[in-house]
């Protein structure tokens, strides 16, 4: 479904990632291991058309997408949650949902069904349907940040951190929710440092080392090596 | 009484007039982060191109006013494509600087092409009403009934239409809109565009009361800023009541204090406000 190929990104004179290459099925959830500066985020902005890449290639569903306008990776069918969240703070939690689902504004009962959709997900954001996002706690505003992702029906789900500065119980109904997203059909690649929690639903991963892919592995190879279970799970 | 309600019904013009400009520069700070200085030049075009279109070409002053509206929003569509877009991951003092030269080629330009003598625009509107038994000029009623009702429209368009969301979405968080597949290209194109018809509509409307001047934008574009940084750069309700506030300080200052101090009021209440609330009116703290 998303086959990354010899990507290189720099920042300036920073190379950020270096001929990384990795692919992704339908279905799968694909985890991004790595210390914080690994290239992690790098990758997902770069796929999310934020960044453009210096050379090497992203194909999705057969298209081409290095290179492309965010606005245009959207319609393609891959959404991101970014690291920093970036939603709309002085707008409605129904406002920011409605505008996740911009490429498709013209169907309105669509919209609305994806809003119900993201409602059966996460309960809470019901009741707050009328609250200003900068009112939420951080946990429902990363809960907004992957309803709005949602809202633009995308085959993949690219998440960057989603865990970041949320309590334990909280990052534990994240996670849920992205593995039931999962099972209702759509793909997720995750950024995460936290790798317990990831690891948890994760069918694959991906260690990443300045900017390279230093080991890949499925889900239990990971679990198993000693390398990333010092480095990451601290055990 | 008679004197306060006519000095308030001119202050209450003044400020729609006030409003409706500062509204369209506090539009593209707040979604470009770009500090027009051009837009009092693109005001004074605005009334130019009413002036021309009902005086030279003859056509009726409400055709001449969407003539005038709908030039300056092809205009403003220009700057941003030509002047304003390649600008964008440049340094911001570049588009601060490319602005300014925009007004002086528009001030230069206006007086190249009509001249730099003074022009009166006749208004159909020339009688008065009498409202609550008091005479008000029928010009300053249209003034403040079609600016209220521009500024109630635009309300409705980014509060109501998807549009008008997108708008407001990427004044919030450009990356966050990018993401949403919103095309930021097409909405800073919009944005100059409301801006500088905003711009237009305020001349077309103000041009059968006042002088039309090469220079005629420059109080106004100083009056604008003004407004807006003591409404909060980028605030929609602090550029209206920023304006209204300005214009009838300013009125009723200059008939019950000095009319020598009217000017000078302006700058006296935005260093009072930014003493007190250094982010403006109508800004979160942040």
């Amino acid at each position: 479904m998303l086959d990354v190929d010899s990507l290189t990104v720099r920042y300036g004179r920073v190379v950020a990632l270096r001929e990384v290459g990795l692919h992704l099925e339908k279905g799968e959830i694909v985890v991004l291991l790595g210390a914080n500066g690994a290239g992690k985020s790098t990758l997902l902005r770069t796929i999310a058309g934020l960044l453009r890449p210096l050379t090497g290639s992203i194909r999705f569903d057969g298209s081409e997408l290095a290179g492309c306008p965010a606005y245009e990776v959207v319609r393609a069918g891959i959404a991101l949650g970014p690291e920093g969240k970036h939603l709309f703070p002085e707008l409605s939690v129904r406002k920011n949902l409605a505008l996740g689902a911009y490429p498709h504004r013209r169907d309105r009962a669509g919209v609305e069904r994806s809003m119900e959709e993201v409602f059966s997900l996460f309960p809470v954001l019901r009741e707050k349907a009328g609250d200003a996002a900068r009112s939420l706690s951080g946990g429902q505003q990363q809960m907004v940040v992957i309803g709005r992702a949602l809202m633009a029906r995308p085959k993949l789900l690219l998440l960057d951190e989603p865990s970041l500065g949320l309590a334990p119980l909280v990052v534990e109904e994240v996670f849920d929710a992205v593995a039931e997203l999962n099972r209702r059909g759509t793909s997720v690649l995750l950024a995460e440092q936290n790798a317990n929690a990831a690891l948890r639903i994760a069918t694959r991963g991906y260690v990443f080392e300045t900017g390279q892919v230093a080991l890949a592995g499925s889900r239990d190879e990971l679990l198993d090596n000693s390398d990333v279970r010092r480095a990451y799970l601290g055990i | 009484m008679t004197l306060f309600f006519q000095q308030l019904v001119n202050g209450i013009a003044l400020g729609s007039i006030y409003g409706l400009v500062a509204l369209g520069l506090t539009l593209v700070y707040g979604v470009l982060k770009i500090p027009n200085f051009a837009h009092g030049a693109l005001y004074m075009v605005g009334a130019y191109i009413t002036f021309v279109a009902a005086v030279v070409y003859g056509m009726g002053y409400i055709g001449a006013i969407a003539v005038a509206v709908i030039v300056l929003a092809g205009i403003g569509v220009a700057l941003e494509r030509v002047v304003f877009n390649p600008l964008r991951h440049a340094p911001r003092l570049h588009s601060m600087i490319a602005a300014l030269g925009v007004l002086l080629f528009l001030e230069a330009g206006a007086q190249l092409a009509w001249g730099a003598e003074f022009r009166r625009l006749p208004s159909p509107f020339s009688g008065t009403v009498v409202l609550f038994g008091l005479p008000v000029a029928t010009q300053r009623l249209l003034v403040i009934v079609a600016a209220v009702a521009v500024m109630i429209g635009l309300s409705l368009f980014l509060k109501r239409t998807t549009t008008g969301a997108a708008i407001e979405a990427m004044a919030q968080d450009r990356a966050g809109a990018l993401l949403v597949g919103i095309d930021t290209r097409k909405i800073a194109m919009l944005t100059f565009a409301i801006s500088a018809a905003l711009a237009a509509f305020a001349a077309a409307l103000v041009a059968p009361l006042n002088l039309i001047s090469p220079t005629m934008g420059e109080a106004v574009n100083l009056k604008a800023f003004v407004i807006i940084i003591l409404g909060g750069m980028g605030s929609i309700p602090g550029a209206v009541v920023g304006g209204y506030l300005l214009a009838l300080v300013e009125v009723l200052g200059g008939t019950y204090i000095s009319s020598s101090f009217s000017q000078l009021i302006a700058f006296a209440v935005l260093v009072v406000v930014l003493a007190f609330r250094p982010t403006g009116l109508f800004t979160r703290g942040v």
